[in-house]
């Protein structure tokens, strides 16, 4: 289902349906960590990508306004440039994944509680609760930096 | 620790005295006080008095090096506030706000120099950079200066994520944030680190401006508030080089041979570019911005090196460098014309002013019996040490020399030039400015003052 999301998604003729279609891809592969064990990330996916950044990139086509007049021609070069440089990247990924140690390891599925919301919050609180607190600071001069350049003179 | 939590808490109160207090001078006062009291707190810690106890699992450590550089940074603050918070009223009307970014600033400086987690590192960068991005676009109603705010967000946020790139892949081959825990083997490193360090150099390269990832310096240098220019050429770059030496010392110390020859092209093109570049400079402001990347080139000089000279000449470099740099921005700021002619005739109308102005010069260009001349020396010293890269150490002193080039200019323009420059000075700030350039000479002269404090 992940997969045939993402062809609908560099299929469809509408940017619109691509955004949506890009959607459904999320759900499906928050399914994926739902089945490795991995709760927390898959609620993170769905909040974060599927919720904030859809909405957002769905604002910015409507905004825009794209239709099919709007569409750069591109000649035939380009395209066989974009199909072989993809291909190279296909290429390279299989060929690192091939060879990685983890092949051993990806047998673990719904069996380690790593991903578990308990167990990351009892880390976050306990080993890293440093860099928890720290990141607050991070924040706040964001925070004090966002009202700054926002505000009227 | 102490320093990093108050640093934390001035920050929340300066935010606060903008709303209370409703004179500037007030606000003025607040943060001057502060950072003394900050100076003292860590000052109090480097003597093995500390405040607070926490457990920070190891991805901290304030040795004595980290400490004494906290002091230097702290220090160079304090000169800062005293000589140029005033110009901070010029740039806009939230003057509160940008102390406590200030201060937050040196909450990331503090995390920078101690890290001993790469996790840390990485906040450390972050709390520095983004007010960093805000002050420089603080000036709303100037256009080059929200370009180089912008420049400055965008090629910052790209090098972060670079950075962060770098960090995972080190995890994903050490299987730990923990720079003490990492183990690599020295004879095959495998592809992983190697990847992850190339992508943390460039990316630390890029926080240091140098050499092929110098291209936003001059714009944001440039654009930015001339105040908050002399705050970020110095006490900022000075950190985020102890945070590289670290990191490039404790992580990947085991294989040395492998970016070794990375560093030196590196330092050896930014001294190239840094100092040729600056000679054609017409704006002292955009000469400056060049000359900071130039002693970027020579800072670069301690991390390629990485002995117990390296460490010290740094140390030595970041105060000699800071206290120059922000005594010239100060007196920068307080004329109107940034161009080399601004400065004519400056000698006979404020001799005092003028002739600190050049004491602090004579240190940048490294003439004997000034701070700078000592930095540099322990830096090129430090590379001869190692036994290799003579070659590195004869093309820094040839570009040495082209660098008095350029700061003699502004000395002729002084004290030989017929002109009417455009300054007001009081009496306080003339006499920081004295006190600053004796300081300069003292370092100059009695190196061990500072560095003594690394062993007793």
């Amino acid at each position: 289902m992940a997969l045939f999301g993402a062809m609908m998604v560099i299929t469809s003729k509408n940017p619109v349906y691509s955004v949506l279609w890009l959607i459904l891809t999320f759900f499906s592969i928050s399914g994926h960590y739902i089945l490795l064990n991995a709760q927390f990330l898959a609620i993170v996916n769905i909040i974060v990508y599927a919720g904030a950044i859809m909405v957002l990139f769905l604002f910015v086509i409507m905004l825009m306004n794209l239709n099919h007049t709007a569409e750069p021609k591109k000649n035939r070069w380009v395209k066989l440039a974009g199909v072989v440089a993809g291909g190279c990247l296909l290429l390279v990924l299989v060929a690192a994944l091939k060879d990685t140690e983890i092949k051993q390891q990806t047998a673990e599925v719904a069996t380690g509680g790593i991903g578990l919301i308990k167990n990351l919050g009892k880390e976050l609180f306990s080993t890293y609760v440093v860099p928890f607190e720290i990141s607050s600071i991070l924040f706040l001069s964001a925070m004090v930096g966002a009202v700054l350049i926002g505000k009227k003179d | 620790m102490n320093a990093l939590i108050l640093s934390a808490v001035l920050g929340v109160i300066m935010m606060f005295s903008g709303i209370l207090l409703k004179q500037k001078s007030a606000v003025r006062g607040v943060a001057i006080t502060g950072l003394a009291a900050l100076l003292l707190v860590n000052i109090l810690e480097l003597r093995g008095i500390h405040f607070f106890k926490i457990d920070v699992a190891g991805m901290m450590y304030f040795d004595r090096f980290a400490l004494l550089f906290i002091s230097i940074a702290l220090f160079a603050t304090l000169v800062y506030f005293i000589l140029s918070a005033k110009d901070m009223e010029k740039v806009g009307a939230d003057y509160a706000e940008y102390f406590a970014l200030i201060f937050f600033i040196i909450c990331g400086i503090i995390l920078v120099a101690s890290f001993k987690s790469l996790l840390i590192l990485f906040l450390g960068i972050e709390i520095i950079s983004i007010p960093l991005y805000i002050l420089t676009g603080a000036d709303k109603r100037n256009l080059k200066g929200n370009e180089g705010s912008l420049k400055y967000f965008l090629m910052g946020a790209f090098s972060t994520g670079l950075m962060l790139m770098g960090i995972a892949l080190i995890y994903g081959a050490a299987g730990t944030f923990d720079v003490e825990k990492m183990k690599f083997a020295i004879e095959t490193p495998a592809v992983l680190p190697v990847t992850g360090m190339l992508l943390l150099l460039f990316s630390m390269s890029f926080k240091v401006s140098a050499a092929p990832f110098h291209f936003w310096t001059p714009d944001v240098y440039d654009g930015a508030p001339t105040v908050f220019t002399s705050f970020m050429a110095t006490v900022v770059k000075a950190a985020v080089f102890i945070g590289f030496i670290r990191l490039f010392d404790e992580t990947f110390g085991t294989f040395q041979v492998k970016w070794q020859m990375w560093l030196a092209v590196i330092a050896a093109v930014t001294l190239f570019i840094g100092n040729i570049t600056a000679v054609f400079q017409q704006s002292v402001k955009r000469m400056l911005a060049y000359s900071s990347i130039a002693q970027a080139g020579f800072m670069l000089l301690a991390v390629y090196a990485m002995n117990t000279s390296a460490k010290e000449g740094i140390l030595l470099y970041a105060a000699a460098y800071s206290l120059a740099t922000i005594g010239i921005f100060s007196v920068l700021n307080k004329l109107n014309d940034y161009t080399f002619e601004g400065f004519n005739g400056l000698a006979k109308q404020q001799p005092v002013v003028a002739g600190a102005l050049t004491i602090f010069l004579l240190s940048l260009a490294g003439i004997p019996l000034t701070a700078g001349f000592l930095a540099k020396f322990f830096m090129l010293k430090s590379v001869i040490d190692t036994g290799t890269g003579l070659w590195l150490v004869i093309f820094a002193v040839l570009m040495a020399a082209v660098s008095v080039y350029y700061y003699f200019r502004v000395i002729q323009a002084m004290y030989f030039k017929e002109g009417k420059a455009d300054i007001t000075v009081t009496g306080r700030f003339k006499w920081a400015l004295v006190t600053i350039a004796a300081l300069i000479i003292i370092l100059g002269t009695f190196p061990n003052i500072l560095i003594n404090w690394l062993y007793f």
